[in-house]
């Protein structure tokens, strides 16, 4: 009598084969935020001790099976698992090694900053880890659907993040921005989505890749769809005009979240974009060039321009943070060229990396200062250099980075976006490569005009009390200075380590 | 009888069925019950709140983080539906991953539980 | 691919409506609810290029969209809740104590 459900195909189930190793630091991932999660649910408030160094420990157990993948797999054999919806190469690989150490230092800023708020502390580090554990799946994602869910896994702790201190009207405020503009991209770029699936009839980036390069030159849904898409991710790494939520964001979360928010999800948000322009539709440059060309130029000049007028060292870090986005957009805008796609991938993973290390140690000397201020007015840091001189020195060593000052890492960052700019050899590379240069000079002068607040002037009410810096922010500042020389006076040895490539993906 | 039609006698059978249950247990407890009608009891009931005052009293905010959770595990829900209906071809495989599913989300709820969330006043 | 082109413009309509919705209104609640017209929208266009298509990928990609869609509504009342308790009738125009 179940004729009819008998005549549906009844295809016979192969179990998938699975590839642990290759999945191995997303499950250790998974396996550590149950494992705070059970703790918080046995202990209760008796954990609250512990949660903070399991969640440091699971992220550095993460790394193990991140380092013993990177010596098995190497740019000619990457795994490829699902069909090809998730690819673990030495691309994928550094990101996730860079999004786990990011949240390591997160967690090590966070340790007395939430310890001594009165807000929930298991739920802090599980959400923290949930995020992470998105990250790291995005860089291995080469799925429409994965990288959907990516996106979300990685997204929804994070509102939740920034709107921690609930009882403080700037903190709420500062999460429902976050929430809404947040949700309207990931909206928009479903969108774009869909239609590129209708489009190619496929959720697969390869697949997309050989249907878009397929198509004829002027197809408005694959127009619609690519700009769609590329504008959804465009407001999670805040580029201009999508990066309003950026500066009320970082302001009213925690500050340790902001610094997270500023790199751990901008840098997801870059992986996302080079999966698809890398992957998806590298044949249809046509289209996404001068969309993010557009993108750049505005994100440095209108962040730099902006920053500039700045009073509060947060806000500042935010217009910053959207103009050197603009930096890490303009190898892309290049990527098109097969002379130099693969220099522009490498450009931007570099670029990332610098970034994450500057960026997150200015953001730890503002919380090591904040101890004393107990704010981040840029007025509140004068003569720093006279009760801090150690976080003084970390300070200028993270802004004559983000400046890229030689011989500092984010130098040899700045330079490559020179380097693969230049080896397009076209106008348009030219013309940004110059507006590239303008807004370099631009930033050195807010940055430097902190730095000189810090070096000469005097303390306001002379008090010259020192400021008592706990172990954790000083690991965290050693991490970062250190990375931070370490990419500017060696840049070879960072060099091979990123120099990756997607066009040998399957 | 077509076989089209004989499948939709299933569905007769089962809902007749579905129908007279309740019925049955409806009656078995008016049958078996004492019954001391007092005015009281004659009000009508809602959830534990008095039924007075106007149609557009604002609702408890208890209520809201009952609700949430019923969001949250009902659309989840939907991933185990498909799972069902191929359970066997699945075998242990499916079986596993379900079960790994479910754990986690047990874990959720169990979270809720522990934070008292679940807790009425 | 005529049978489905209605389909594909109400989708876009819907989507356009939620946009639009979410730029012009300023209740939190109102602008949430504009975000959930845009994923439905994204979801019906979804089901109608997957039954095109004679693909089950489209019809996989909505249970996605729908279950992280729930989770995304379950964040966004907490919020928006945490916000009410503060403020009654907030507005997004009220919440403005910081600069942007």
């Amino acid at each position: 009598m179940l004729d009819l459900l008998a005549q549906l195909p009844q295809a016979t189930f192969d179990r998938p084969p699975i590839d642990w190793h290759a999945l191995a630091p997303e499950l250790v991932l998974l396996g550590f935020g149950v494992l705070v999660t059970l703790v918080d649910i046995v202990f209760l408030e008796r954990g609250r001790a512990m949660v903070s160094a399991l969640a440091g420990v699971g992220l550095l157990a993460t790394v193990v099976p991140l380092l013993t993948l990177w010596n098995e797999v190497d740019t000619a054999s990457p795994r490829v698992l699902f069909d090809g919806a998730y690819v673990v190469d030495r691309y994928s690989l550094v990101m996730k090694i860079v999004f786990v150490l990011v949240g390591y230092v997160v967690i090590l800023l966070s340790t007395n900053y939430i310890a001594e708020g009165d807000y929930w502390e298991s739920e802090y580090y599980g959400l923290l880890l949930s995020s992470i554990m998105g990250m790291v799946v995005m860089a291995s994602a080469r799925d429409l659907i994965s990288i959907f869910v990516a996106l979300e896994l990685l997204s929804i702790p994070a509102y939740l993040l920034a709107a921690w201190r609930k009882r403080d009207p700037r903190g709420n405020e500062a999460g429902i921005k976050y929430y809404l503009m947040g949700v309207f991209a990931s909206a928009v770029m479903l969108y774009g989505m869909s239609l590129l699936y209708g489009v190619t009839g496929s959720t697969l980036l390869t697949d997309i890749a050989v249907a878009v390069a397929d198509a004829p030159q002027f197809d408005a849904a694959i127009a619609l769809g690519i700009v769609f898409v590329v504008v959804g991710f465009a407001f999670k790494i805040s580029a201009v005009p999508f990066h309003h939520w950026a500066p009320d964001t970082y302001e009213g979360a925690p500050t340790p979240v902001a610094g997270f928010l500023a790199v751990a999800s901008k840098a997801a948000g870059f992986v996302a974009l080079m999966n698809l322009v890398f992957v998806a539709f590298p044949d249809r440059h046509d289209v996404y060039q001068p969309l993010i060309w557009v993108m750049a130029v505005l994100s440095m000049t209108v962040g730099n321009l902006l920053a500039l007028r700045q009073t509060n060292m947060v806000r500042l870090l935010a217009y910053s943070g959207v103009a050197q986005t603009g930096f890490m957009l303009a190898p892309l805008t290049v990527a098109g060229d097969p002379g130099v796609s693969d220099l522009a991938l490498s450009t931007t993973v570099n670029y990332l990396a610098i970034y994450a290390a500057m960026n997150l140690g200015a953001f730890a000397v503002v919380i090591a200062l904040a101890r004393k201020t107990g704010s981040a007015e840029i007025d509140d840091l004068k003569g720093a250099f006279q009760y801090a001189p150690g976080l003084t020195v970390a300070m200028t060593v993270f802004l004559f980075s983000l400046a890229g000052i030689p011989p500092i890492g984010g130098w040899f960052a700045k330079f490559n976006v020179f380097r693969s700019l230049a080896g397009a050899e076209t106008t348009w590379a030219y013309i940004l490569a110059v507006i590239v240069a303008v807004n370099s000079v631009i930033a050195l002068y807010y940055y430097a005009s902190v730095a000189r607040k810090m070096w000469a002037d005097e303390a306001p009410d002379g008090n010259l009390a020192p400021v008592h810096v706990p172990p954790s922010l000083v690991a965290a500042l050693a991490i970062t200075v250190a990375v931070t020389l370490v990419f500017g006076f060696f840049p070879g040895t960072v060099g091979d380590f990123t120099d990756v490539s997607l066009l040998a993906s399957p | 009888m077509s076989d089209f039609l004989r499948t939709y006698l299933v569905v007769a059978i089962f809902g007749g069925l579905g129908v007279m249950l309740v019925g049955v247990f409806v009656m078995l407890g008016a049958a078996l019950r004492p019954n001391h009608p007092t005015a009281e009891r004659r009000l009508t009931y809602e959830s534990g709140v008095d039924a007075t005052g106007d149609m557009w009293s604002q609702s408890n905010i208890r209520y809201y983080v009952f609700a949430l959770l019923f969001v949250m595990f009902d659309v989840e829900a939907v991933f185990i539906f498909p799972w069902a209906t191929r359970l066997e071809a699945y075998g242990t495989f499916g079986l596993v991953e379900m079960a790994i599913f479910i754990f986690i989300l047990v874990l959720g709820l169990a979270y809720a539980w522990r934070k008292g969330v679940l807790r009425w006043i | 691919m005529d049978d489905s082109v209605a389909y594909l413009i109400l989708a876009a309509v819907v989507f356009s409506i939620g946009a639009v919705g979410l730029m012009v209104r300023r209740n939190p609640l109102v602008m949430f609810m504009c975000v959930e017209l845009m994923l439905n929208a994204v979801n019906l266009t979804f089901v109608s290029f997957g039954d095109d298509l004679g693909d089950l990928g489209g019809q996989l990609s909505v249970f996605f969209v729908l279950v992280v869609a729930a989770a995304e509504v379950v964040v966004g009342l907490a919020i928006i809740v945490a916000i009410m308790r503060r403020r009654p009738r907030a507005t997004a125009d009220d919440l403005s104590a910081l600069r942007g």
